[in-house]
């Protein structure tokens, strides 16, 4: 089994579909280029909204860190939005401590985060 | 967390528990879990100390083409990772700074210097050697 599998889909949601990526396992240096390419891949699709659900990850560490602030970047430059949901205490806690969730969005659900 | 020469630092205790890793870091971190909740430490403050195992082991990964060493142990007060592995850390201010928030890179010795209750760190051309210590007793207010 793989340490990190990552789905996509596109959301129908009211007035606008959004993009969904559920990140599950363990993001850590050994996978962020596989998950750069999966992120990297859904920016170039230009979607207003990029949801990142991460209540199935165990542990993030730095490196996976800084490929979601890059799409963050490249997402804040084409005019669009990420936004994270779920994160578990251990993720969160990451997110508090390198102040990443004061430039990107965290909330407690999806659907949270689809309402914006 | 100033790499300091010359001193080495006192060797792990016989106790100590070995792992060595090449590309692994899931291995690293269960093992990490595992020894840190028998030792006693809430699971907050496990959490925390195999966040920071894990940076240091990820440089390991970047920097260096040989296997790390891993080693836990620990006493009544504290229990400590140390991770020796073959690179070499020129910046003696290395994590010491909080780097801008969306920095693209410098938070993953700065997030071991947050998360651990003490960080020894010693670096010269034959290696280096990054001891994490976190206390048993007296457990701080999470943080």
């Amino acid at each position: 089994m793989d340490l990190l599998t990552t789905s996509v889909a596109t959301v129908e949601s009211g007035s606008e579909p959004y993009t969904l990526v559920e990140l599950v396992g363990e993001a850590d240096v050994t996978n962020s280029d596989a998950l750069r390419e999966v992120l990297d891949a859904e920016v170039a699709k230009r979607p207003r909204t990029l949801i990142i659900d991460l209540s199935g990850l165990r542990f993030m560490d730095s490196s996976a860190l800084h490929v979601i602030l890059r799409a963050n970047r490249a997402m804040d430059r084409q005019g669009g939005v990420v936004a994270l949901a779920s994160p578990r205490e251990p993720v969160a806690k990451m997110l508090r401590l390198t102040a990443a969730d004061q430039l990107i969005p965290v909330y407690a659900s999806v659907s949270d985060a689809s309402a914006g | 967390m100033q790499p300091s020469r010359g001193q080495p630092l006192p060797a792990p205790t016989n106790n100590a528990v070995y792992h060595t890793y090449r590309s692994d870091l899931s291995q690293v971190r269960a093992l990490v879990l595992r020894q840190a909740r028998q030792a006693g430490l809430t699971e907050g403050r496990a959490n925390d100390l195999v966040l920071a195992v894990s940076e240091v082991a990820a440089n390991t990964l970047r920097h260096t083409r040989s296997p790390g060493t891993l080693a836990i142990w620990h006493d009544e007060d504290e229990i400590v990772c140390e991770i020796r592995d073959a690179g070499t850390i020129t910046d003696p201010s290395v994590g010491r700074r909080k780097p801008p928030p969306g920095a693209s890179g410098g938070h993953g010795l700065w997030l071991v210097r947050q998360v651990c209750d003490l960080v020894e760190l010693t670096s010269d051309a034959s290696g280096t050697t990054v001891r994490m210590h976190m206390t048993l007793r007296q457990p701080r207010a999470a943080g």
